[in-house]
């Protein structure tokens, strides 16, 4: 249907033959390259929407430290250090994360029934900032020092920054198995392109003894490979699409949901978005026009090569 | 139209296969090649084909040396020379009408411009009726006629046929030979390559006899 559109306009008779074995071959390879390629780009896009989030709302998050001290000490020093922190310039609020909340994140590792209250621990103070770049760390760290010596600041510094790290190797993983991906498309289309040309040679020979150019073959040749190359694409990038809306349902729908969060942690929302929809189309543009590029030089070498 | 100037020519290092050969073909005329198998037929219809140059000597067509002439030139040149070929050569994937129609597609004329055309010259061949077969559906004899007809829908100057008669019965290989003398009254050049004596004696045109590499002619 495609090769049909793209030969309404160049001649009627299509002298290279719209289904042989040599153009499913590459139509599949281009299909299986395209889908790789996709979910590739796809997990890519994702692990880099999700570590931006997470940088970003572990930017905005400071922590106090109190080191315990026994009785109503430990509350009034809880206090002061929220009142300095909600004092200081970019802070949006600050609040006390209290042995319940301690007990509730810990949990999952210690069982509901684990009871914090007979532990020495130290207490903590969650400052979530309006505006990082107006908070002045170094003038909390100051005040805190004057009014609660033993009190620390936690900024989640070093996590962030190893969290950056993974995402970024991840990506750049990513980037360079799509590279690979599309340096062995192009290499496959060569073998390709030459197995098909070969297997054509009886048209190329009668179309060089009717006079036909070599633009004229090549031409012709070349928007079948586009066809080819389109109709890959396609499909593989559809099957790309659907792989990720059925992961979505797998992991919204009919995973555990202590598991289906631990992939959300890494992935986000296990969704492309409109963004990661048309990144996966241009995608599939790249594999075609890369199929089209890459054919049509395999073709001149080819039509170079065979005396007329 | 071509002109022969002590042409010589041989494949790689190997002995030369057609040597000294010296003759003029008239527009209009129509020769036989003739020779035993081996004599080199093929290889002189490939010089005049373009397919191969000489390797000694001057070729002349169409008023022009053909050793100076690039790929490009070459192919406008063989828009002026049809071809028919022992064994059809027919696309197999295309209808009787696409395969005649083809030497016009390739010269990117409009469908609309040539199907009358088309559709006339397969009535005069007789394959009015195979329009729409592919090739795996006609006989030997209608393939050769398609074959013919695609070799003149271009109205080509000269006509080459290797063996056009190789392939069909001797009632048929008759039939074909009026049909290229036909072609021939009509203006077209035609040479014409076979070992079958027996149709030649049937006609008086001149041979061009290939006998070791060297041509002599019997008018």
């Amino acid at each position: 249907m495609i090769d049909q559109f793209l030969n309404r306009n160049r001649s009627e008779i299509s002298v290279v033959p719209r289904s042989s074995i040599a153009g499913r071959t590459l139509a599949l390879l281009v299909a299986i390259m395209t889908f790789l390629s996709c979910v590739t780009f796809g997990a890519v896009y994702m692990v880099q929407n999700s570590a931006v989030a997470w940088s970003s709302e572990v930017g905005r998050e400071i922590t106090i430290q109190l080191q315990p001290v026994q009785g109503d000490e430990m509350t009034s020093n809880v206090r002061t250090a929220i009142s300095l922190a909600l004092d200081s310039p970019g802070v949006g609020s600050a609040k006390e994360l209290t042995i319940e909340d301690s007990e509730r994140l810990l949990a999952p590792w210690l069982g509901d029934e684990f009871d914090l209250e007979g532990f020495d621990l130290p207490r903590l103070v969650v400052v979530h900032l309006s505006d990082p770049r107006a908070f002045d760390r170094a003038s909390l760290e100051e005040k805190l020092n004057q009014s609660l010596p033993d009190a620390t600041i936690d900024s989640h510094k070093p996590w962030q920054q190893k969290l950056n790290a993974m995402s970024g190797t991840i990506v750049f993983s990513g980037l360079l198995a799509l590279m690979l991906i599309m340096a062995a498309t192009i290499l496959a289309v060569i073998f390709a392109t030459n197995g098909a040309m070969a297997s054509n040679r009886e048209i190329v020979d009668v179309l060089h003894f009717i006079g036909a150019s070599d633009r004229y073959i090549a031409g012709a040749f070349q928007s079948r490979f586009f066809a080819i190359g389109l109709q890959g694409g396609i499909v593989g990038g559809a099957a790309a699409l659907v792989f990720f809306i059925l992961a979505g349902i797998i992991t919204n729908y009919l995973l555990p949901s202590q598991n289906a969060e631990q992939v959300e942690l890494l992935f986000g929302q296990f969704s492309l978005g409109w963004l990661g929809i048309i990144g996966l189309i241009i995608v599939v543009a790249i594999i075609a026009g890369l199929t089209s590029i890459t054919s049509r030089i395999t073709v001149h070498r080819f039509l170079a090569q065979v005396a007329p | 139209m071509i002109e022969f100037d002590n042409v010589g020519l041989h494949y790689g290092t190997g002995p030369e296969i057609l040597r000294n050969l010296n003759f003029k073909i008239d527009p209009g005329s129509f020769h036989f090649l003739t020779g035993p198998s081996g004599a080199g037929k093929t290889s002189l219809l490939r010089l005049l084909l373009l397919s191969l140059r000489p390797t000694s000597g001057k070729l002349t067509m169409f008023d022009k040396d053909v050793a100076g002439l690039d790929k490009e030139a070459m192919m406008a040149m063989r828009q002026h020379i049809g071809i028919v070929f022992q064994e059809f050569r027919l696309l197999e994937h295309l209808t009787t009408f696409e395969n005649v129609a083809l030497p016009l597609a390739v010269r990117g004329e409009p469908e609309a411009s040539y199907r009358s055309n088309v559709q006339e010259l397969l009535d005069w061949v007789g394959l009015g009726h195979q329009i729409n077969a592919r090739p795996e559906l006609l006989s030997g004899g209608e393939k050769q006629r398609a074959a013919i007809a695609r070799a003149v829908i271009a109205k080509p100057e000269l006509l080459l046929a290797d063996e056009p008669t190789g392939n069909v019965d001797p009632e048929l290989a008759e039939r074909l030979l009026h049909l290229f003398v036909e072609l021939n009254r009509m203006g077209t050049t035609i040479i014409l390559a076979t070992h079958e004596l027996h149709l030649l004696d049937q006609f008086r045109f001149p041979r061009l006899q290939l006998q070791d590499g060297e041509v002599s002619i019997h008018d």
